[in-house]
């Protein structure tokens, strides 16, 4: 009875999930181009043996990981902020919670434009403060060491709220009377929040953390409105590139090569993200 | 499993695709030929297309598509790879026929061309519309690669590559410009362009004709060596490496510079009011070693018909239209649009009141498409990123020339392509 009753999950996770894996796989080892009228060939892992000495693949592996890092990092610090704050009961508190949630609801790419014109040089508002503090001009879009940066923050303002929201439910979760027998004993706020909320947290601190990085390994709209993965290709993302392969060099074999390379990069990166957490975890067990 | 991974793919780009037909919502209506163009084409064809519209029964619908060339074609090849194109003709850049071509997705215009239109086009405008030995494409604007220099500066124009560096440096140091050449050096398409035309003038080639690749000659180091040496001579700014069509201009037509390499628009704003050289240039053709042809790179607009498209007569009609020895004046005059037939060329009237005409006509004439690959675009973005790392010297150049030379190689192996 319980086979049967996970047997539709099972079956959508499997063609939704599994199978356009298994085929992409398959496809890395095929050439599937316009040159071979998109049939699939089998080419000896040319694909394979390519995407290593692919220097712009690994550029962009490297700028996926660090945007990825970089704004999930960020993501979870300040939407740790935002739930406790919106947790405490105050005046007001519903319309609150709701304006918070806004950007996340925002189009990515109607933010993306926003962003486009806020680090536009020289009419956008950055630039216009920067002019007046006597900085001169940033060049924000068109510097290629601090374009990325640009991107993070529009990736940062969209999603926090996302993750304040697991995080605000995760607070509401823990029980008050816990907080009050640990005052009773004598605890204190801070380490309150580092004995009982930080390790009740974590479950929800990993489902968001997983979501995210998940989410953020394969920005594709964000960068693509945003900067079109310039200046000279310093924000190209992964997901960019596997576009760039199939849409405009129509080259299939390629693209699934990227997808398989950065699925399995994506697994490390969770997995190393997942044990640092824990890590963070026994130290504060051990030391607080 | 063939079969499945097309689906899948298909499905993915249906989504993507229902959304941006939403806009257009362009969907078959008899009777109206719908076009794809770029938003500048769009413009500058407004009234001639509704003038034909008030005279014809069979309508033309013009899609706008983006101003950015490749985005023009990821639209059109979004809606092509689902076989189910909104559009009845696409106004197509040279380098994208190829792949088009190769992908079935256009219909050979062999039977339905007049042979004594096709002869009357220019020599340069029949190049880059053949794909394996059928015409898929029927030119609307010519563009070729133009050297241009100060009439107030030099009495001729250099021919060769040294007579080049002799004449910039000499009014280098003189103080006569800051610059003595000014060409397209950032890392994209454009440096592709200017780096191409400087390999045929020493020799060389990109790919062969069978489609080999072609850069690890001696040729290639060489055009690379040149192309250095005039930024080492402080002939050309360092900062040429961020320099795009409109950076070269901007600084030209402010008597910045000695000679530019530009396309045929570039004419027209230079003979503008706010042109501090105008009246003071010439154009000529792209310079080369002693005994070699010049060539300049061909750039190209053009029309070409979907397979899919019910009318495929009318359409036809429609780009004949389009190109007419009057439409081709119009836009000429209006827009500098370089013309593609000879009669243009050779019509004594058009001839006296346009003198850089003939300039222009001998430069078409030594016109070369880029290599006509399906997987061009994928060969120009490995040579951008290497030549550029040359010009920044961030390489050495024939490391890089080596190592655009072999992942050309890779590219066409995995993309299917046997020796």
């Amino acid at each position: 009875m319980t086979l049967l009753l996970i047997l539709p999950a099972t079956i959508c996770i499997l063609l939704i999930f599994i199978v356009p894996l298994i085929v992409y796989f398959w496809a890395s080892f095929h050439a599937s181009s316009v040159i071979t009228s998109f049939n699939f060939i089998g080419n000896e892992s040319a694909n394979w043996s390519r995407i290593l000495d692919d220097s712009r693949f690994w550029q962009d592996a490297i700028q996926t990981i660090r945007f990825t890092t970089t704004s999930v990092f960020f993501e979870i610090l300040l939407a740790l902020l935002i739930a406790i704050t919106l947790n405490e009961s105050f005046k007001g508190k519903g319309i609150i919670r709701a304006i918070t949630l806004l950007p996340w609801a925002l189009p990515t790419t109607l933010l993306a434009l926003s962003w486009r014109w806020i680090f536009n040089t020289p009419y956008g508002p950055i630039e216009l403060i920067a002019r007046i503090l006597n900085i001169g001009t940033i060049n924000i879009l068109s510097n290629p060491d601090i374009t990325w940066i640009a991107t993070v923050v529009a990736d940062v303002w969209k999603t926090t709220p996302f993750i304040a929201l697991i995080l605000l439910a995760g607070l509401q979760s823990i029980p008050k009377n816990i907080y009050e027998a640990f005052k009773l004993e004598g605890g204190n706020d801070t380490t309150a929040f580092f004995k009982i909320t930080f390790p009740l947290l974590q479950p929800y601190l990993v489902i968001s953390l997983v979501f995210r990085i998940a989410q953020a390994f394969g920005v594709f709209d964000l960068i693509q409105v945003m900067t079109g993965g310039g200046p000279s290709g310093s924000t190209e993302s992964l997901g960019l590139y596997a576009y760039l392969n199939a849409m405009r060099y129509l080259d299939f074999g390629y693209s699934s090569t990227i997808i398989i390379a950065s699925f399995i990069l994506l697994l490390c990166l969770t997995s190393i993200s997942y044990y640092t957490l824990v890590l963070i975890q026994k130290i504060f067990k051990l030391y607080l | 499993m063939i079969l499945r991974i097309k689906n899948s793919i298909k499905i993915a780009i249906t989504i993507v695709t229902s959304l941006i037909c939403m806009g257009s919502s362009s969907l078959e209506v008899n009777n109206t030929i719908n076009i794809l163009m770029p938003s500048s084409f769009y413009d500058s064809t407004k009234e001639l297309i509704k003038k034909y519209n008030d005279s014809s029964k069979f309508n033309i619908r013009v899609t706008k598509g983006p101003l950015e060339t490749e985005s023009v074609s990821d639209l059109a090849i979004s809606s092509l790879l689902l076989d189910h194109s909104p559009y009845d003709i696409i106004l197509m850049d040279l380098t994208w026929l190829p792949k088009y071509a190769e992908a079935d997705w256009l219909f050979p215009l062999d039977n339905l061309i007049d042979k004594r239109k096709w002869n009357n086009l220019e020599k340069g405008a029949k190049k880059g519309n053949i794909y394996k030995d059928k015409i898929y494409r029927w030119p609307f604007v010519a563009d070729m690669g133009l050297l241009y220099w100060r009439t107030d500066l030099i009495n001729k124009p250099p021919e060769t590559n040294d007579e080049l560096v002799l004449m910039a440096e000499d009014a280098v140091k003189n103080k006569r410009v800051k610059y003595g050449y000014l060409w397209q050096g950032k890392q994209y398409e454009g440096l592709s362009c200017v780096y191409y035309e400087v390999l045929k003038g020493f020799g060389g080639e990109w790919t062969s004709l069978d489609g080999k690749v072609l850069l690890n000659s001696e040729e290639s180091v060489k055009a690379a060596e040149w192309l250095r040496k005039l930024i080492a001579k402080g002939l050309t700014p360092k900062s040429i490496s961020n320099f795009t069509e409109n950076e070269t201009l901007q600084a030209f037509k402010n008597g910045d510079s000695l000679f530019m390499r530009n396309w045929p628009y570039a004419w027209a704003e230079l003979q503008k009011e706010s042109s501090k050289v105008k009246g003071k240039v010439g154009i000529s053709k792209i310079v080369s070693e002693k005994g070699i042809e010049s060539t300049s790179t061909l750039g190209s607009w053009g029309f070409s018909i979907l397979n899919k498209t019910k009318h495929k007569q009318e359409a036809f009609k429609i780009i004949m239209y389009l190109t007419s020895f009057e439409a081709q004046k119009y836009l000429y005059e209006k827009y500098g649009y370089t013309p593609t037939s000879t009669d243009i060329y050779l019509n004594e009237t058009m001839k006296k009141k346009n003198p850089t005409l003939v300039k222009l006509r001998e430069s078409l004439e030594q016109a070369n498409p880029r290599p006509e690959s399906p997987a061009y675009t994928q060969l120009s973005d490995v040579l951008q990123r290497e030549i550029s790392a040359i010009i920044t010297m961030q390489k050495t150049v024939k490391l890089a020339l080596e190592t655009a030379h072999i992942k050309s190689k890779r590219i066409l192996e995995a993309a299917g392509y046997k020796e």
